[in-house]
Parts: structure tokens; sequence; C-alpha cells
């Protein structure tokens, strides 16, 4: 077991001064989010080691496999000459659309030139974060086209609850991160969308966030609003934007992936290739059959972004669920699927690039029993397997079809468990507690021991959400359960919310460019 | 490969020894295995016993898929075992559509069915084709990735009763609008029964495109499609 002191500074909690962690204690649950948020980490530094569930022979065995796929049966770069140039020009065979890759090109490309961690820039420098290495940064779901409720149940979700979802980001700790589409806003035209969601992002929240990918032009717009934030030299030199980029798995990238991959590359944006498998549908029913081919694509991918522009950051993703061989229902938070995690972390741990998964990922509909359970499942296994970009971390029901706010409110909280447990043990003098040891001797008890006085507030993580009460308190306290103390944090956030100051000048900016961009074209529903 | 197939206490069973009534029994059996061979044999068997091809159809093949969806639908066959049931019906489907035609039978139905513009994503759908081709339906699967004009022409060619459209996306799927608006815009909604379907859709959005169904699953759709295409018919 490896041992770090604890750096209190790097944890997900936050140097807090006494003052305001007891001025916290006497706030409501939702007051505590905010003072924490106003001092709360841009990663968390990890402190203990990885998880592993394969040994080297294993995964030699899985990158061999994974080469054999990439030069036997290729991967297909759909309807985008453009990167069938690149690859011909690198060496791949090109049949059709079909690239076959020598053994070793994808690999000696990434291992080139893509970088080991790189600094993901917010605009408050102080949430700028670092993505790689030891670190792992939690970040919102990802994509829902419906949000949910206790008090309004299931809907389409609109631009007011993408806002709202950046905000609560913005106030949540444990979240280090916007995110990118943490819902679809279905009321705004597709093709004027994009703009709304970056400019949320900007206005609302000072952590780092993504940018859209959903065209090639869209791209454009979000580095060209970044550049408004950053600076024109700034964004050349420097990621500011993180963007998904999913595979059309199985074995095949997508002209609107690529286009999207390709802006971002040339603009020196960080990507995140994605292989997005419900495993028994889009890869084999095996973990190894899966683990082979998360790998080959992967590699193409990040390969191609090597290509694109040499030295471009890009991380390893993976989206491994399972489907229900029963009804072809997608599954979460069942043990193969977090063998396959441990098992592609560990892949893109020798591969020496920075990796994207998990989540607090389920099926259910609702803030039940199953929403907690499968997400805890996916949430602790990620960060054990030492997951350094957490995509869905917070908000996922459904199966990623529904953004829900009480859900939000239990991941967020979880979140921040898992930077206490990746914290690992302090070894410090404090810590040993000698001291108190010898004060309290035999037989009696450290409640009020010094030691205890000096250290009891930050000792042990205060979950905002559980209820550790009585069972006569809890009734006292109107009988709630989980879902329902989450909805008031919800709601008690949103009116505390305090917006982080923008720069008057960047705001109207981004509203002219807006209002220009906005006007150019008619508004298309595709 | 008959003797060889995964009958291991029936291999001695040979259908052209069976009565008509062992046999429809045998090949709802055989539907409920998968096995394509010995449904199209089974299916020339009672051709030959001078079955018409409606008959073999209703009785051998649509009564055997009935039992195969009850069977899905409760959670007993699994999606590959109800693929491979759907693959065996359409093995049969093939020798009968011919004779059906001739005979003026009214067609099961007919189906054009897509994934719309800008979106690559056909699991689902395939599976649907699939599903409806184990209803004993035909269908003409057009693709990812179809405008306007690509159903329009598929339409043209095929004069489904039935159009389907997917989506996975929700930057996609309000393209089913877009085709929509243009059929009612040419005065050709209601020559076609429209049933749309994708993770992202719900009910509420099949009605606000102006579907005439979302259907949630694969399994849903073979429900929906045929009763909408015999309640069409029965409207005359």
């Amino acid at each position: 077991m490896t041992v770090k002191p604890q750096n209190r500074s790097d944890s997900g909690r936050g140097p807090r001064g006494q003052a305001s962690a007891r001025r916290g204690r006497r706030r409501g649950a939702a007051g505590k989010q905010r003072i924490a948020a106003a001092d709360s980490a841009a990663w968390i530094e990890r402190g203990i080691p990885h998880f592993e569930v394969l040994n080297c022979e294993a995964l030699e065995l899985i990158e061999h496999n994974a080469e054999t796929v990439l030069a036997e049966i290729g991967i297909e770069f759909r309807e985008f000459p453009h990167a069938l140039t690149l690859w011909k020009e690198a060496g791949a065979e090109v049949d059709g659309e079909r690239v076959r890759f020598p053994r070793g090109l994808c690999r000696s490309l990434v291992q080139a030139t893509a970088p080991g961690e790189f600094r993901q820039h917010a605009r408050n420098p102080r949430r700028s974060t670092i993505i790689g290495g030891d670190r792992t940064v939690l970040v919102p779901a990802y994509g829902p086209p419906f949000v949910h409720d206790l008090d309004k149940g299931r809907r389409y979700a609109a631009l007011e609850d993408f806002r709202n979802f950046v905000k609560l980001a913005c106030m949540s700790p444990g979240l280090h991160h916007s995110g990118g589409t943490v819902c679809e806003p279905v009321d705004v035209p597709v093709n004027k969308r994009h703009f709304d969601m970056v400019y949320s992002h900007i206005k609302y929240s000072d952590k780092p966030f993504m940018g859209s990918v959903t065209h090639p032009e869209r791209a454009k717009d979000s580095v060209a609003m970044a550049k408004i934030v950053f600076g024109d030299e700034f964004v050349a030199n420097n990621a500011v934007l993180i963007n998904l980029i999913n595979a059309n798995s199985p074995l095949t990238f997508d002209a609107t992936m690529l286009g999207a991959a390709t802006v971002y590359a040339e603009s020196n944006q960080a990507t995140i290739i994605s292989p997005f498998l419900l495993a028994g549908a889009m890869s084999p029913v095996t973990i190894a059959g899966t683990l082979t081919q998360i790998l080959a694509e992967a590699l193409a991918g990040m390969a191609y972004v090597q290509l694109v522009r040499p030295g471009a950051p890009v991380v390893f993703g993976s989206f491994a669920a399972a489907v229900s061989m029963q009804s072809g229902a997608p599954t979460f938070g069942t043990p193969e699927p977090s063998l396959i995690l441990c098992g592609a972390a560990q892949l893109a741990r020798r591969l020496g690039v920075p990796f994207r998964s998990g989540g607090g990922l389920c099926a259910a509909k609702i803030p039940d029993a199953q929403a907690a359970y499968e997400a805890a499942n996916t949430l602790q296994t990620s960060a054990l397997a030492g997951v350094n970009f957490m995509l869905h971390t917070a908000g996922w029901l459904e199966g990623g079809l529904a953004m829900g706010y009480e859900k939000f409110v239990m991941d967020a909280d979880q979140a921040n468990m898992l930077a206490v447990l990746l914290g690992g043990v302090d070894l410090s003098e404090n810590a040993q507690a000698l001291d108190a040891l010898r004060e309290v001797g035999p037989g009696a008890h450290f409640l009020g021991a010094a030691h205890t006085l000096a250290n009891f507030e930050s000792a042990f993580y205060r979950s905002s959400v559980a209820d550790n009460n009585s069972f006569e308190q809890w009734r006292q306290d109107g009988s709630l359960d989980t879902a329902r103390r989450a909805n008031v944090i919800w709601k008690q956030m949103l009116r505390d919310y305090e917006a982080p100051p923008l720069d008057p000048a960047i705001d109207e900016a981004l509203l002219e460019f807006m209002r220009r961009r906005k006007s150019e074209f008619e508004d298309r529903d595709y | 490969m008959t003797d060889q197939n995964t009958h291991p206490e029936d291999e001695e069973i040979i259908l052209a020894e069976l009565d008509d009534g062992e046999l429809v029994e045998q090949m709802h059996e055989d539907l409920y295995d998968g096995l394509k061979e010995e449904i199209v044999e089974g299916t020339s068997i009672l051709l030959a016993r001078n079955w018409s091809a409606d008959k073999v159809l209703n009785e051998a093949l649509v009564e055997g898929m009935r039992i195969v969806g009850i069977d899905f639908r409760d959670g007993i066959l699994f999606v590959p075992e109800v693929l491979l049931a759907a693959n065996a019906m359409k093995g049969g489907m093939e020798l009968l559509r011919p004779l059906l035609s001739e005979t003026g039978v009214k067609p099961i139905g007919k189906m054009v069915i897509g994934t719309v513009k800008g979106d690559i994503h056909d699991i689902g759908k395939n599976l649907v084709g699939m599903m409806l081709e184990g209803a004993g339906f035909e269908v003409f699967d057009i693709g990812i990735n179809n405008s306007v004009e690509d159903y329009f022409e598929a339409m043209e060619k095929h004069q489904p009763d039935i159009l389907g459209m997917s989506a996975l996306l929700t930057t996609t799927m309000p393209y089913m609008k877009v085709v929509i608006d243009e059929m009612v815009k040419q005065g050709i909604r209601d020559d076609y029964i429209v049933l749309v379907g994708g993770a992202p859709l719900n009910e509420e959005f099949g009605r606000a495109v102006g579907a005439d169904a979302y259907c949630r699953d694969a399994a849903q759709a073979a429900d929906v499609a045929p009763a909408m295409v015999r309640a069409r018919q029965a409207r005359g």
C-alpha cells in the first residue's frame, strides 16, 4: 500500500479556515455547499494505488489482439476523405473507407507526440485543471435529452434546465468541471443550440468546460467563443476546451465526429476519443473481446488526431456498458463493465495517455435505490481504477436519457467522498495520533480529547444528503427519503447561486458574436 | 445440415414423414429454435401437399412467431434467439411471398425503414426491421443518413404501408418532422402509416412531429405495425 501525506489543499474538500467551517456548519446543507465551493480544489490528487484486474501477460495479449484487429479488420473512416489522405500518407492501407494499420503504427503515432497529461484552462485560473497522471477530474453527466425532478417528473430538457445544471455544477465543490451538454436544450433550434450552451458555461460558471461536437462549424464557433474569453494567442497555445469524440462502434468513425475532432485538433484543443460500447450489441459479449475493441478504436482515433496535429492533447476514452440479452436494453452498474473499466484504465496507462471513463451510471428512471447503488458501483470502481476525466459523475439517470436534479445532488455528494477516498492515508505526526492515545488511555473515550477537538471538524466526510439521525429525529424532520432531501438541497442551491464575475466587455463581445452568427443562417432542425 | 442440427433428441425426425398437424407443430418448434433450413423445408412440404400459401403463412409461420413473441415479451427468449427465429421466418416468407402476390392475398404489410439524415446509428433500426420480417412484413431497409428525398424515393418505389424513421441523437430526431411536414405538403401524408422510434424520443415527441405512433422498442414495433396495417385494411 502506497501512502502519501495528506495534502488538504489538493483534496476535494479544500483548505478551510476553522471560522468558515463553523459558519458552514451552522448554515443549511446548501449553504455549506456554497461556502465549500469557493475553496474547492481543481482536481483530486491520487494518494492510493490503482486497482488493477489484469496482469502483464493479459495486457500484452489484449494489446496484441487489438493490433490484429487494426491490421486485419481495420477501422472505417466514413465520408471524410481528409482522414483517408492522412492515413495513406502515414503508411496505412486504405481500401475504400476502410483503413488497415501496420502493426504498431497507431501506437507509435500516439506515443511519439500525444501528451501524457495536460492543463485545461478555466476563465478563473484557480479552476484550471490538469488532466492525466495521478489526477482525477470529476465532470457532470453529458447528453441527456430529458430532465427529471420529483416535482415535475420527466420532460424534455430546456435551456433553463441547462443553465440550472451549470449553476449546480459551479456550486458543487466535488465537481471540478462544468461539463458539456449537461442536458440537451431541446427548446432551441438544433443548429443554434451550441451558442447558448457554450455561453451558459462561460457566463454561469468559471470552471473549465467542453465544446460542441455536433458539426465542424459548431466546433469552430466553440473555439471562436473561447477566443473571445481567453484571447486568440492563448487559445492557439493552450487547451481551453475539451471535446467528446465518440467512435461509432463497432470499428467506425463518422464524418460528424471526425469533422469536429479535426477542427479541435487543428486548434490545439483537447479531444476525448471514446469507443461507445454496449457490449453484446456493439462489441463482443466478453470482457477481453470488448477491451480489445476499445483499445483498437481508441488507438485509431487518437493516432488520427496526432496526424492532424502532432502534440494535440488527446484522452483515451471508454464508455462501456452491457445490454440485457433478454431485451436489448442497456444495463449499468453491473460487474462486467467494472472489470472492463479497470482493464481499459490499465491499457491507457501503459500507452501513456490520460483516461476517461466512469460516472454515476444507472438504468433507474428515478432517484431510487437502484439509481444509488448502480451509480455507486461505477463511481467507486472508476475512482479506484484510475480514471483521469470522469464524465457523467453527476446527474445521470435512465441510461443517460435523463438528467436528474435530485440525482445530481446525490452524485455530487458521492463525488466529495471520492476525493477523500482517493486522497489516501495521512501519516503526518498529527494523523498518527499517539498524543490522543496517550491522553485517553484504556477504557475512556476520545470525544473530549484535545486531539479530537483539534481535528474533529475535518476528520470525517459529512454527507449533505444522508440522514444519520435517530428514527424519532428523522420522523420529526418529515420522514424524508434521500430523493426528497436532495430535492430540498438543489432548490436551495439555485436560490443561493451567485454568478462568478465575468468581465462585462467579454460578456458583451460574446453576446454580440452570438447575435451576429445566429443571424447569418436560418433556424434549422438538423 | 439437418442431421447435425441442434435437435439432440430429435435427430431422427424427418419432416416429410410427419402428417400435416405434426409438421405444423414441428415448424412452430423449429421457428422457436431458429432453424431456417427446416422452416424452408417445412414450407416447401406443405406447399407440395397443396396447402395454400396463405394457410402456410398463417398456421405455420405467423402462429409460430406469435409464440416466439410471447416468450420474448416474458423474458424467456433472449434477443439473439429472437433474431434467429425471425431469420428462419424470413426464409419461409421468401418462398411464400411470390405465391401470395400471385393469389392476390393481402400481404401482412410492407415497410420502408431508415435512420434520418445526419444520423448513422442503426442497431435499433435493424432490430425493428428483423422483428417486422419475423412478423411477416416485407421490409425495405434504406439504411442510415436519409434525406427527405431518400425517403420519398423509397416510398415511391416500394409503395409501403408504413414509413419507419429512426434516430439516436437529439440533434437528428427533429428531422422526422421535416420529412413528415414535406409529406403533408405534397398531400401524401395520409397514404402511409408513419412510425418513429429511437432512444431520445417519447410519445409526446411522436405526436408533436405528426407520426401515427412512437414505438419504444422493436418488440412493440412488431406488435403495433401489423395491428395498424390491419386496421387500415379494414377501413379499406
